[in-house]
């Protein structure tokens, strides 16, 4: 480990312990009031990192975590008013605090992630979740106390003090929680999938299932938040379920710095804290200075106040490429792809009609044609089950007919994009974690100091150099240096069949050379089955076996390298003859 | 007979609050979170009238102007630079609503207004007397509707907001100033929402943060039509009278989130919601 990140790791340490001993001493010389005020903006302040997990991290803007906070408060004030405040009902307020939220953060989640969910589609079910919950609290009556909430019912008799020290623990503790999560190798797919949710997808990420995850958990702390609040408080109010402390969530989150998690906690006590030093003598003065700061820093500094903060170079020494085995493939008989018949309209438009391919093991075929021969439709629909066609395409014997993007690339169909497609805001080294975690179960605690790649992969990163800048963010590399990393991303997958989209454009003639040769040990040695859509006809002389020609949607030529390249037909056609 | 006539007008009313915010998301895809603010303050155009003592009618041009003018502000100063930030812009439009809506505290007090309603009585049909301002509400929305309806197929900003709905860089490469559509469909929207603001004051109390209850329902409506008027009224039809089914059989309060719910259920189910219907 170098020295730097142990003087980093030192740094946090004494943070935390600085943080541990105001949380305990805190009690000693805080007055009354500033204490109380604390001990709610602490609790507050978890449910801001909550917050700032799912849309600073996870790119879902979400309003509705006030409504599980709310679940979780008045699920504890009921028990506690309606059976009495013995230990069992505190047990049994604990749990359903924490139950009741984690079970609607469930169903919420999986209401708002589903295959092709738009980003905005979650952000309108986080509004309606509240204005459902404070409309159940108005209409509860007796039981939930209608508008005025519930008050005097048995409390944790800790006194404040103790709550103070218990509401700044747990908000360490979950802090913590969250800074080794974040960091660990599965933590990177939150940002994976808030950068490039089809490229996480297209590695075989479960990326809604992911989401939904995420949301449960979230949802159940916030549960466990509000149980706080209830018992610290003493009393329930229906605002604190409903939309508006939802978008004041946001705000502090986003006043502090979304993406970090020091921020939204900073941010969260300081306005909260503020807020009620300051609301006495100028109450709405208050609110309209933070409104106007809110809007100023969405347009100006949309980090937060943590962009004030210059970025640390925190990594240290790289990880270790090491090569992996190849899996043993399943020496099953038949062809590894199967298309029959395939047709794919828009309408009355036919783009692409009655094709019939096998490809086998160990095939390298070319797909090519002009542009608008319907190539790159092809290549989606061997990907994406979803998309609705005609015909049926097999990959292994199984028809994948229906199945999103990545149960197929799980069931070995990996696929590089026409347009380089990785994770800007990660390092090359995490985004080839990435590449692995669908195979690979990824730690939620740790971060792997090794990589394990199969050969051809780290050939590929060895012949670019990229192996030696794995720190580097991958929006900095270059347009080839992406090309490269994503074509090893998707060999990383280890796929039966490689679906590659013109993956030499852009990209120098020494650099075309090397990614031919990959592509031939791919194919030829390693037995992977390839198709490449490409337009250099002398490179796919050079390495195809096989060439397929589409034309307006047909396939008009099927053949080996010399009869296809040499023939009249696919002269005629590129020239611009055969449109007639 | 009068649940028919409740269904109707409230969808009425409903196409009146949301067709501001229905305007600046068909042309420009941004969610105007603002939108509550500007029905705040078209609201308070009555409780301006009022002081000065002349007809509460005379609120709607002063919301117009009022509207369109911060519409125009709005536009250019917060919203422009977020037009490729879609998520960021409701934020910042939400944070610009809670400056307005802290102005309006501080200029009038965050007590409820007492206002002179537009027009009283109550009009007889067939053998039910009903509210002659809730009927009035129905020829407002159709003629709101018609005039969205004529004014995109009709003038030639229609014609050009269409083409940027369609496709903008085609527009711009076209020679449309999108920039200037986008302003001028800016202002118009929240100047109708301003004036909506003022139609609303004799159904609902009157006070600085008024707007944000309707801005929820109003949003959801926009979500499920898109950019098609027909669709925005197809949806206030039907989740009016399911709002004023659930409230009049099941529960008040209910009824309340009838609309919300409805709409996410039926963009989970069919995600392009009444459009193209």
């Amino acid at each position: 480990m170098s020295d730097r990140m142990t003087q980093s790791r030192g740094l946090l340490l004494a943070l935390l312990l600085l943080a541990a001993v105001l949380v305990l001493a805190g009690p000693l010389f805080l007055d009354r009031f500033t204490m109380n005020v604390l001990t709610r903006s602490m609790i507050y302040a978890i449910l801001a990192l909550t917050v700032d997990l799912l849309w600073g991290f996870t790119g879902i803007l979400t309003f509705g975590q006030s409504a599980f906070f709310g679940a979780g408060a008045y699920a504890t004030a009921m028990v506690l008013t309606h059976l009495g405040g013995a230990p069992e009902h505190f047990v049994l307020a604990f749990v359903l605090a924490i139950a009741i939220p984690t079970l609607l953060a469930a169903l919420v989640g999986w209401l708002s992630f589903h295959q092709g969910a738009t980003p905005l589609y979650a952000t309108v079910i986080s509004l309606v979740v509240p204005i459902v919950m404070t409309q159940l609290i108005f209409a509860g009556g007796q039981s939930t106390g209608s508008s005025s909430g519930l008050v005097g019912y048995p409390t944790l008799a800790l006194g404040a003090a103790n709550h103070f020290r218990l509401a700044g623990v747990v908000l360490i503790g979950f802090g913590c929680l969250a800074w080794v999560f974040v960091r660990s190798d599965a933590g990177r797919m939150l940002v994976a999938i808030r950068d490039n949710e089809m490229r996480a997808a297209y590695l075989g990420l479960r990326v809604q299932l992911v989401r939904i995850l995420l949301m449960t958990v979230l949802g159940g702390v916030a549960g466990f938040a509000g149980f706080l609040l209830a018992n610290a408080a003493r009393m329930v109010a229906p605002e604190i379920a409903g939309f508006v402390f939802g978008t004041q969530l946001v705000i502090w989150t986003a006043l502090g710095g979304r993406g970090t998690l020091l921020g939204p906690v900073a941010g969260t006590l300081g306005i909260d804290w503020l807020g009620a030093k300051l609301s006495g003598e100028l109450p709405f003065l208050w609110q309209l200075l933070i409104g106007a700061i809110f809007v100023v820093m969405i347009l100006f500094l949309p980090r937060g106040l943590a962009g004030l903060v210059p970025r640390r170079r925190h990594q240290g020494t790289p990880p270790e490429l090491v090569a992996i085995p190849t899996r043993r493939r399943a020496d099953a008989v038949g062809p590894v792809l199967s298309v029959r018949g395939l047709g794919k309209s828009y309408g009355s438009l036919h783009v692409l009609e009655s094709i019939d391919l096998e490809v086998h093991r160990g095939e390298l075929v070319s797909l090519v044609g002009p542009n608008g021969a319907g190539k790159t439709t092809m290549m989606r629909c061997l990907s994406d089950g979803t998309e609705p066609i005609s015909g049926s395409i097999t990959v292994l014997g199984r028809d994948i007919g229906g199945l999103p993007p990545e149960r197929i690339v799980r069931l070995g169909v990996g696929r590089k994009f026409q347009l380089a497609s990785v994770f800007e805001s990660l390092s090359v080294a995490d985004c080839l974690r990435l590449a692995r975690m669908s195979l690979d179960r990824p730690s939620l605690l740790r971060r792997s100091r090794r990589i394990g790649l199969p050969a051809p992969a780290i050939d590929i990163l060895r012949l670019t150099g990229l192996d030696g800048m794995l720190n580097q963010r991958a929006g900095l590399l270059s347009h080839g240096q992406k090309q490269a990393l994503e074509l090893a991303m998707v060999v990383a997958l280890e796929p039966e069949l490689i679906l590659l989209d013109e993956p030499t454009a852009g990209l120098t003639k020494a650099e075309r050379a090397m990614i031919g040769g990959v592509l031939q040990r791919l194919s030829g040695e390693l037995g992977h089955a390839v198709i490449l859509i490409e337009h250099d006809l002398d490179f796919v002389r050079i390495v195809s076996q096989r060439i397929v020609v589409l034309h307006q949607g047909r396939m008009v030529m099927d053949g080996t390298v010399g009869e296809v390249v040499d023939s009249d037909l696919v002269r005629a056609i590129y020239s611009g003859a055969a449109n007639a | 007979m009068v649940l028919v006539l409740d269904s109707l007008t409230t969808a009425a009313v409903l196409f009146i609050v949301s067709s501001g915010l229905f305007m600046i998301f068909g042309v420009l895809q941004i969610i105007n979170f603002a939108h509550g603010a500007w029905l705040g303050l078209g609201a308070y155009a009555t409780v301006v009238t009022t002081a000065l003592g002349v007809s509460p009618w005379l609120a709607l041009p002063l919301a117009f102007v009022v509207g369109g003018v911060l519409g125009g502000l709005t536009e250019r100063l917060v919203v422009r630079p977020l037009y490729a930030r879609p998520l960021d812009a409701i934020l910042a439009t939400w944070g610009l609503g809670i400056v307005i809506g802290q102005l309006i505290t501080l200029a009038f007090g965050r007590d409820v207004q007492m206002i002179p309603v537009l027009m009283t009585g109550t009009v007889d049909v067939l053998g039910t007397a009903y509210s002659a301002y809730r009927l009035t509400a129905i020829a407002i929305a159709l003629a709101i509707g018609l005039g969205f309806v004529l004014a995109l197929e009709r003038t030639r900003l229609g014609l050009t907001a269409r083409a940027v709905i369609m496709n903008e860089a085609l527009a711009r490469a076209l020679g449309i100033n999108t920039a200037r559509v986008r302003l001028a469909t800016f202002m118009l929207g929240s100047a109708v929402a301003a004036c909506a603001g003022v139609l609303l004051t004799p159904l609902t109390s009157v006070d600085p943060n008024m707007g944000v209850i309707w801005l929820i329902g109003c949003f959801m409506l926009v979500m499920v039509s898109g950019s098609s008027v027909r669709a925005l009224a197809l949806a206030c039809i039907v989740f009016g009278t399911a709002q004023v089914a659930v409230g009049t059989y099941v529960s008040p309060i209910l009824g309340g989130m009838t609309v919300a719910v409805l709409c996410a259920l039926m963009l989970r189910l069919r995600p392009k919601g009444f459009a193209g219907v």
